[in-house]
């Protein structure tokens, strides 16, 4: 008979998104911490639409070792409510048994019956499966946490289900990344893994969920747990996306050349709907008249309040000056005079780019002043 | 443009037509006192070029004289073109005519149009600019209109030489643009630069500190919490591994094992220690008894050899005291033999004496005679040397009779000087008249000549007394001192004339002479003296009776030799019994002292015995000895095997110690990690409670977020910095370039007053509004009000010069420009009029006759 179980990872939950800045009147950190929460509910709606009594979280399911009191109950008490499925849950690198001890201990002793710590590499029974958990002991570790698995022992004729934390690609050559064919080694039918933020397929076998409620403009789409089918032993495990993210952190370049009609460019650019659960991050790059990027600031205000956050970002955006813009300034006379030096500065080749970027904004600053005065 | 002539009738005061004439090309004076019109003729001017001929205003009613009537002015201009006048009529049958000659040019409207043009178009021309109303001695003032008026020609001016201002400066909208950067900036910042109180930089700045010391506390409290985890866990590892049972097992069971061994090796201990007190026991046996028959040994040899020596000692004490009766013997026979030698020496001794007496007195009977002789002859020789020293002793000797000598011969010397050098009389007596004379009661000699050293009292006989004064008497001082000196020469020779002392002197040689013959003779008879021989007589001995019985000296002598020899050999005989016996007396001391002590010895060695014999005998004791020996190895062997067995203490004490330490730390550390573990439960439970990591997260976050906040202020700062010192010095710039020409006409003007001296100006007034000297800044309004006419004057002076140059020149008119003017400074001013009065003409209206006297220039008159 078939085996089902939903994968993911890296809920993070209680995440506070501090960087993100919240405008006087709205409420973007406590709706993006709330999202983070309700992951719990999807992932428990997402094990009932496809009948799987299990949820395995590859870790860092809390965002820091000490989350808040409310903060653990609430979560704890949101996966207890899901009573017809099983949590199973992996400590990860930001809950790490060492330093998040009282949170597993809380969990241990407090949380309801259907969830379960994976605090010791014990491999688990999931009733024809053998869950096999790598769990995360320190917050930085210099080996290869999954090397456990290819000893670790499973009764006979069940799955082998690995449960790891931490990337398969070593960045700062810590020997600690996960071997990407551990699969083989410790004959994995799956080997669920946690820590990367995107949907990933390392190999038919290896897997990352993602978060099911993303956080950073990197993955450019919605988070998704994994729904996860095996067969029997050896069958290869069929997996399902099931989207479960409520926001889309969407990134996007906006090349502009000279003369473009700047406002309309940036529309084009953006989401016709939706606005309202989508945190838009618009990079400009090119070159832009002073006028253009006027205009450009002036699109991108009017947009800006419809969307859960945005910011246009155009430091790699130059900007092109001629005689128009300065004429538009003045043609002469001493407003001209202070517009010329300040170009003179921002395009020479000698101060330094800090210098010369102050005396850019400088003089955007009076073309704005004298536009403003005009209209 | 130049004003050649003025005509004013029916304004104000004068009614009747006024004229000045001959108005030059150059500097003109009108100087008049007050009262006298030349306020009339300004306001004429200005009226001619600036009042439409239909204008009625204010301007123009002031003009008409109280009795009324209508203002007429006219002016005789020349231009480029030629001669023209301007003739003006208001009020009534108002009318404006410009005639070339007799030529009308133009009328009514076209006249004004005509004015105009000739004042360089619309603009306000020179009113104002470089016509200057009496009193205006500043650069501002007059009625609200005038200064706009002003104004406007100061910007047209300076307009036609450069830019318009405005454009130049920026104007409005540099203003508007300075302004919202300044509003801007000082949102954020002061002054200075700084973050403003309660602005958002500020703000931003606190945000970021505040947030770095919660984020720093946060991570410290993270850090501690971390730390209690770790410790917590090592706790717990530490308390497990002392609690668990094996372990409590086991230390309990190697402490009782330790404790056990330790009690068997102590007992062992004790059994060695009574073996090694046993051991004690027999040496102490075997030395004492040991020691016993040694002594018996010894008293028993002691004994025997003190006996034989004792008898030894006897026998020598006995032949001692023999020896010293035979001693004495020797030595009393010795001092009996001395005895009688003794005397004979001494017999031997007294017959020698007499012997050699009786020879001397044999001996000294002739050198008695002859002694006797010469102590006669000798007395008889004193008595002739007594007799002949008291002659010598009388009459001068040789030294004195020399000096009275000498003295006699300076006192003759003296009168003689003196009568040589004195006065002198000579009588010549007539017949029967010779000694009538006298001096002194002598007569004075007949023609022999008298000397009169001092005065003298001639007595003449028959007449009375003649006194003769012969004034100085030195001379006679010098005899008188002679005859002093000479007087006491003679004192000293004890005579009363030269002659006795040179006799007297003779017969003291003769003695001296017989003294000396004496004085040989007695030392020839008694060489040293009488005394001498009188001892030498005494010595000779008298011859006595016994004498004549005497022996031979030299038998008694052989006597006296013979007498001593015996003595001398009875001494030495006496000498050496006396040693003798002495030497026996101590060999018997010796061999008594010898003897008794070797009776002491033997009766010691004899008591030693008997004591022995108390307790036993010899043989008895040696036996007691070897048994003790042998009890003694018997012990040390038993001991020496109980030691050989014996378990060593320290070690077993070593082990129950520290099996005893390792319980005693268990306990120890089971009591300290209790509590710790219970410590760090309690400190863990908070801070996760707390949840510390989550808030560090969120405040890092915010910290983030409010480091790029500053960042984008701090560049928001900077940016309206650049861009408001970049508008102020463009402004600045354009203020500059904008004021460059009449700065420059200006310069001139300025350095005849003050070397170096420069005008700023303001770009709304178009004026000068401070004048800068030796780098101070003053306003123009703080200067004294002679400083400031002269700058107004300088200025007007410059304005002109640009007209000209614009090609408009125009009269520059000075109505009572110069009022609170020093002298010294008017002559200056003076030059500056002069220097611009080259090119331009100048009409100076003044009431300061005086002062303005030396300005020079062509002199106008008021002419009716």
């Amino acid at each position: 008979m078939a085996f089902r179980f939903i994968h993911s990872s890296d809920l993070h939950i209680g995440k506070k998104f501090g960087t993100i800045p919240q405008p006087a009147d709205g409420n973007i950190r406590g709706r993006l911490m709330e999202a983070r929460h309700s992951a719990i509910a999807r992932l428990a709606a997402a094990a009932r639409d496809h009948g799987a009594a299990h949820i395995l979280l590859a870790g860092d399911t809390f965002d820091t070792a000490t989350p808040s009191p409310s903060v653990i109950r609430q979560a704890l008490a949101a996966m207890g409510e899901a009573t017809e499925v099983t949590w199973w849950i992996l400590p990860g690198n930001h809950d790490n048994l060492r330093e998040a001890e009282p949170l597993w201990d809380t969990i241990r002793r407090d949380g309801p019956p259907n969830v379960v710590a994976l605090d010791t590499g014990e491999p688990r029974d999931l009733g024809g499966a053998a869950l096999l958990p790598c769990p995360v002991e320190y917050r930085a570790n210099a080996s290869d946490l999954t090397e456990p698995l290819v000893r670790m022992p499973s009764p006979e004729g069940a799955l082998r289900i690995g449960l790891a934390h931490g990337g398969v690609t070593d960045f700062n050559e810590t020997g600690a990344s996960i071997s990407p064919d551990r699969d083989r080694s410790a004959r994995l039918d799956y080997l669920a893994l946690g820590d990367w933020h995107g949907r990933m397929s390392v190999s038919e076998r290896v897997q990352f969920s993602g978060s099911p409620e993303q956080d950073q403009f990197k993955h450019d789409r919605r988070g998704v747990c994994l729904a996860v089918q095996i067969d029997g032993p050896g069958a290869a495990p069929q997996m399902c996306e099931v989207e479960t993210g409520t926001f889309l952190w969407r990134e996007v370049p906006l090349p502009l050349h000279r003369g473009q009609d700047c406002a309309a460019a940036l529309a084009a650019v953006l989401p016709a709907s939706g606005r309202r659960d989508i945190l838009m991050r618009v990079a400009a790059r090119g070159w832009a008249g002073l006028a253009d990027q006027a205009a450009l600031g002036k699109a991108a205000q009017g947009h800006a309040p419809e969307f859960a956050h945005f910011d246009l970002d155009t430091s790699a955006l130059g900007t092109e000056y001629d005689t128009a813009d300065l004429d538009a300034i003045d043609r002469g006379g001493a407003l001209r005079l202070a517009a010329d030096a300040l170009m003179a500065e921002a395009e020479s080749d000698t101060r330094p780019k800090e210098d010369k970027d102050i005396a850019a904004a400088a003089l955007a600053r009076l073309y704005a002043y004298v536009r403003e005065a005009a209209e | 443009m130049k004003i050649r002539s003025i005509r004013l009738e029916n304004v104000r005061r004068f009614t009747d037509p006024v004229r000045v004439d001959r108005i030059g090309d150059g500097l003109n004076v009108l100087c008049e006192p007050n009262e006298h019109g030349k306020s009339t003729l300004f306001d004429a001017l200005q009226a001619v070029f600036f009042k439409a001929h239909g204008s009625r205003d204010k301007d123009i009613n002031a003009l008409r004289p109280h009795a009324g009537g209508a203002p007429e002015v006219s002016v005789d201009i020349e231009t480029g073109a030629g001669l023209f006048t301007v003739t003006k009529r208001w009020l009534q049958k108002p009318v404006a005519t410009v005639h070339r000659g007799d030529t009308l040019v133009a009328q009514s409207d076209a006249a004004e149009a005509w004015v105009s043009d000739l004042l360089g178009g619309d603009a306000g021309g020179p009113s104002g600019l470089i016509w200057v109303r009496q009193g205006m001695t500043g650069l501002t003032g007059g009625s609200k209109k005038e200064q706009d008026a002003a104004l406007e020609a100061r910007r047209d001016l300076m307009t036609s030489v450069g830019e318009e201002v405005e454009a130049m400066t920026g104007g409005r909208r540099m203003d508007a643009a300075l302004a919202r950067c300044r509003e801007e900036l000082a949102n954020y910042a002061t002054g200075t630069g700084r973050p403003k109180a309660n602005g958002p930089w500020k703000e931003a700045q606190d945000h970021v500190s505040a947030l770095g010391e919660t984020r720093d506390a946060l991570a410290a409290t993270a850090r501690d919490l971390q730390e209690a985890l770790a410790e917590r866990i090592r706790a717990r590892r530490d308390l497990a591994e002392w609690e668990a049972p094996e372990a409590v097992a086991d230390r309990r069971e190697r402490l009782e094992a330790a404790r056990m061994a330790h009690q068997a090796a102590e007992r062992h201990a004790e059994q060695v220690a009574a073996a090694a007190r046993k051991v004690e026991m027999a040496q102490l046996t075997v030395d004492n008894i040991g020691e016993r028959l040694k002594t018996a040994r010894l008293a028993r040899a002691e004994q025997s050899e003190a006996a034989q020596r004792t008898a030894d000692a006897e026998a020598v004490a006995k032949r001692t005291r023999t020896e010293i009766e035979a001693a004495r013997v020797a030595r009393d026979q010795a001092e009996i033999a001395l005895k009688q030698t003794a005397e004979r020496l001494e017999r031997a001794e007294a017959a020698r004496s007499v012997s050699l007496r009786a020879q001397a007195a044999r001996d000294g009977a002739e050198r008695r005679a002859d002694l006797e002789a010469r102590i006669a002859r000798a007395e008889t020789l004193r008595q002739s040397v007594e007799k002949a020293q008291a002659a010598s002793g009388i009459g001068p000797d040789t030294a004195i009779l020399r000096t009275l000598e000498a003295r006699a011969a300076a006192h003759a010397a003296a009168i003689a000087a003196r009568d040589a050098g004195a006065p002198q009389l000579v009588a010549r007596y007539d017949a029967g008249r010779t000694g009538t004379i006298r001096i002194g009661g002598a007569a004075l000699d007949d023609g022999i000549a008298m000397p009169l050293p001092r005065m003298t009292t001639l007595e003449i006989e028959g007449i009375g007394t003649l006194d003769v004064h012969p004034g100085d008497s030195a001379r006679d001082d010098a005899v008188s001192m002679a005859a002093k000196a000479y007087r006491r020469a003679l004192e000293d020779a004890g005579t009363e004339t030269l002659e006795d002392a040179r006799k007297a002197a003779a017969a003291r040689a003769e003695a001296e002479r017989q003294l000396g013959e004496a004085k040989a003779a007695l030392a020839g008879v008694a060489p040293d003296g009488i005394t001498k021989l009188r001892e030498a007589l005494a010595a000779i001995p008298q011859p006595e009776d016994a004498h004549d019985q005497a022996s031979d000296p030299v038998d008694a002598e052989a006597e006296v030799e013979r007498a001593r020899a015996e003595n001398n050999a009875a001494q030495i005989v006496r000498e050496t019994a006396n040693e003798r016996l002495a030497d026996a007396r101590e060999a018997a001391t010796g061999a008594e002292t010898m003897r008794s002590s070797l009776l002491e010895r033997l009766k010691r060695a004899e008591d030693v015995l008997t004591r022995l014999g108390e307790t036993g005998s010899e043989d008895a004791l040696a036996l007691q000895y070897k048994a003790a020996l042998a009890a003694l190895e018997a012990a040390q062997s038993a001991h020496a095997e109980q030691a050989a067995q014996a378990p060593d203490l320290a070690n077993t004490a070593a082990a129950l110690a520290r099996a005893d330490s390792v319980e005693k730390r268990a306990r120890e550390e089971v009591a300290r990690l209790r509590p710790l573990v219970a410590r760090l439960d309690e400190r863990i439970s908070r801070s996760s409670g707390d949840a510390v990591e989550e808030r560090l997260a969120e405040t890092e976050d915010a910290l983030v977020a409010a480091q790029a906040d500053l960042d984008r202020i701090e560049k928001e700062v900077a940016v309206l910095l650049r861009l408001q010192s970049a508008l102020e010095s463009a402004r600045n710039d354009a203020r500059e370039r904008y004021f460059a020409p009449i700065a420059q006409e200006l310069k001139p003007l300025l350095h005849l007053l003050w070397p170096e001296a420069e005008l700023t100006w303001g770009e709304e007034s178009l004026l000068p509004d401070a004048l800068v000297r030796d780098g101070q800044t003053e306003a123009i309004d703080v200067l004294s009000g002679g400083t400031q006419e002269q700058v107004a004057l300088l200025v007007r002076l410059a304005f002109a010069r640009m007209l000209a140059t614009a090609d408009r020149s125009a009269p520059v008119i000075l109505d009572d420009a110069l009022v609170y003017t020093d002298d010294d400074r008017i002559e200056r001013m003076f030059d500056a009029l002069h220097r611009q009065a080259s090119d331009l003409q100048i009409i100076v209206l003044t009431c300061r006759q005086r002062a303005f006297r030396n300005l020079g220039g062509n002199a106008l008159r008021l002419a009716r």
